[in-house]
């Protein structure tokens, strides 16, 4: 069976600053795998690097034994065709226009009829004479433009969240001046598509998604017991909430990977026990989940295997007894041993 | 927040419990309350400019309102409306299009506008995005300035045709109570607007608007293709431009000197925004009617009943951007979210 994220050889530098170092590690489908590390070992880095928000500078992300990224096709051959064909159209048109709108007016005065043909004739030949290498130029910059966009886009957050891994984040990042019940629609409407015309009419169909959708939003509140304040800004719930909150948006969309950066962080012991009760029944649904977190009891008591990091290398894996008894893991929590210090 | 007080009764108990409809009774009867008025005291021939110019506003509204995405150079999409209107309609050009055809084009016109410059500058961040918006809309205005044997320039193209609906509309200025029927098919055009944009914003489109707005990162890490929805929003933003634009140009009968166009106008629009309240769509619309008042109704009036006079402080239109910017100041201090804040709920669901 292959695991259902396996991360290889991953690095990531900022510059001189290496945050990721080299790690591995696997994360089998239907269980919670935790990581853990002292602060600035490179967990949230690796996190951003998983969902896309920094690209990675080294090393592979496989998920269900697949890269996630765009793949050159029919559309993208019309799209950028299209753009660069229409680029250097404009830039010959706009460079000359007004000798062009000349010809195409020709001696026609409003006194007489217009001829058509003659004029889109003139303006034509006024075109092959003038255009030829504006239009080249605006064609070449808009060739260039596209390859570069194409780069720039192969691997993008959006597109990792639709391949099924949703994250939390660890400072909360609620759409804070919207409804909790908005809040859990967003990564569902990104399924839908955007049809303006359909959402512009509220064609019928448009309705019945929209209510379908709120009813299964409505399903996922009630989850994390939030059905009282679906219409209340997401700002304004206590904080506990909020982290639960964001924690029924990154599912909404039922994602096959979970993320989830410091669930437990400022919570108390009994909110602490409800969160993982809480994760405990998300894996219970199928559900993914690889965890960053600090309170070692929420760690310990839910993970079915730990990867700890420390300065951006992996130091240890394996299970909750394992890692507690691995000495390289004590050493970097309980700072380095004075071995060889006068 | 809970607005349940408000739910209550029948449906029309409840359209007469919301302010909101007494205000469109209002404004959509105003001819025959305009009538009644003394001769001195009647607006309504000025009405339909202000309709035009609330075309701005819901452009702005999409745009910075809704979506966040400063825009400085509305007026430019405003001014491509209204010359592709003028080119497209004029007699002294040969395409001679009619009332509608020439809506089409300039709405098409707006909307290529918009994508050519939406595509490489909503990719920028906050204020890249304003800097590049203005400078497009300096651009705009020299080049309708400059190219004068398509635009005339500062001439202007003139002897644009009226709306048709069956029969055409009447001149506005020389036939009595002809502005009735100009304010009625500009409310039409609005209404037709802020209904689309209503169920836009209601829609899995306006909600990515607004999740872009809050926070950009979370809203592509929850799958949000940022650049395509910015994109999407700034199109429909020029589109609704374009469309004052040419609503304006109609009702003037010539395309206007393109230096009318000019920044002072984007302000202005940004202006309706923030005063009526940044991302209510009512707020644009509000901000529109008190802007645009003050500046076609209250001025006009003012000057005329000041009279002629050589006095500096005395002309009013030397006032017109202190008072308008006192009003901007006082805004921001005491009601820092607009007349009719935004208020979100999910339609449908209560």
């Amino acid at each position: 069976m292959t695991a259902l994220l396996e991360v290889s050889e991953l690095t990531l530098c900022f510059g001189g600053l290496t945050a990721v170092d080299a790690v591995s590690f696997t994360v089998e489908k239907g269980s919670i795998t935790a990581v853990i590390g002292p602060n600035g070992a490179g967990k949230t880095s690796l996190f951003n690097v998983i969902t896309a928000q920094y690209q990675a500078s080294a090393g592979r992300i496989l998920v269900e034994g697949a890269t996630i990224e765009r793949q050159w096709g029919r559309a993208e051959t019309l799209r950028a065709g299209g753009f660069t064909l229409l680029a250097g159209l404009l830039t010959a048109l706009a460079l000359h226009c007004q000798s062009l709108w000349s010809a195409f007016l020709h001696d026609w005065n409003s006194l007489t009829k217009f001829a058509w043909g003659t004029g889109l004739t003139l303006a034509w030949e006024e075109f092959l004479r003038t255009g030829t290498w504006p239009f080249a130029i605006g064609a070449a910059v808009a060739a260039a433009a596209c390859w570069q966009h194409w780069h720039s886009q192969r691997r993008t957050p959006d597109l990792v969240h639709r391949h099924g891994i949703a994250r939390t984040f660890q400072n909360i990042r609620l759409f804070r001046r919207m409804s909790c019940l908005e809040n859990i629609l967003i990564p569902r409407d990104t399924r839908a598509g955007y049809g303006r015309l359909a959402a512009a009419l509220r064609l019928p169909w448009q309705r019945q998604r929209e209510a379908a959708e709120i009813s299964a939003a409505m399903a996922l509140l009630e989850l994390v017991g939030l059905t009282a304040a679906a219409h209340l800004p997401a700002g304004s719930l206590p904080y506990g909430a909020q982290r639960h909150l964001e924690i029924a948006r990154a599912l909404s969309s039922k994602p096959r990977l979970l993320l989830l950066d410091e669930p437990a962080a400022g919570m108390n012991e009994s909110e602490s026990a409800d969160l993982m009760r809480l994760i405990r029944g998300i894996r219970a649904t199928g559900t993914t989940i690889l965890l960053i977190e600090h309170d070692m009891q929420v760690v310990m008591g839910i993970s079915d295997s730990i990867v700890v990091l420390d300065h951006g290398e992996k130091i240890a894996a394996g299970t909750p007894a394992e890692i507690r008894a691995h000495p390289a893991v004590i050493a970097a929590y309980l700072g380095e041993t004075v071995e060889g210090q006068p | 927040m809970n607005a349940s007080h408000l739910m209550a009764g029948s449906p029309w108990q409840r359209l007469a419990r919301d302010w909101r409809s007494w205000a469109v009774l209002i404004i959509v009867a105003w001819p025959a309350i305009d009538l009644a008025l003394p001769t001195d005291l009647r607006i309504g021939a000025l009405l339909p400019n202000i309709l035009a110019f609330a075309f701005l506003a819901l452009g702005i509204h999409v745009v910075t309102g809704a979506t966040g995405l400063l825009h400085l150079g509305a007026a430019a999409f405003v001014a491509i409306g209204a010359f592709a209107f003028a080119i497209s309609t004029t007699t002294a050009f040969p395409f001679q299009l009619g009332f509608w055809p020439g809506l089409g084009v300039a709405i098409a016109a707006g909307t290529s506008a918009g994508v050519l410059l939406g595509l490489p500058t909503t990719r920028l961040r906050g204020d890249y995005l304003a800097i590049a918006t203005l400078g497009f809309g300096e651009i705009v205005v020299d080049l309708l300035k400059n190219l004068d044997v398509i635009t005339k320039g500062t001439q202007t193209l003139g002897d644009l045709p009226k709306p048709w609906l069956g029969v055409t509309l009447p001149n506005i200025v020389s036939t009595a109570n002809a502005w009735i029927w100009w304010h009625w098919l500009y409310l039409a055009f609005i209404a037709v607007a802020v209904w689309l944009l209503h169920n836009l914003q209601n829609s899995q489109i306006g909600r990515a608007w607004i999740a872009v707005r809050e926070d950009e990162l979370a809203a592509r890490a929850m799958g949000i293709p940022v650049a395509r929805v910015k994109l999407g929003a700034f199109t429909l933003g020029s589109a609704l431009c374009a469309t004052g634009g040419a609503l304006y140009a109609c009702l003037l009968g010539n395309s206007s000197d393109p230096t009318n166009y000019d920044f002072m106008l984007s302000v202005m629009g940004i202006s309706m925004v923030i005063l009526g309240g940044m991302g209510s769509l009512t707020g644009a619309l509000v901000g529109a009617m008190v802007i645009g008042g003050f500046n076609v109704i209250i001025l006009d009036k003012m000057t005329r009943w000041l009279g002629e006079t050589d006095s500096m402080l005395l002309s009013l239109s030397n006032w017109q951007y202190l008072i308008f910017g006192l009003m901007l100041v006082l805004m921001m201090r005491f009601r820092p979210a607009g007349v009719v804040p935004e208020r979100r709920t999910a339609r449908g669901s209560r």
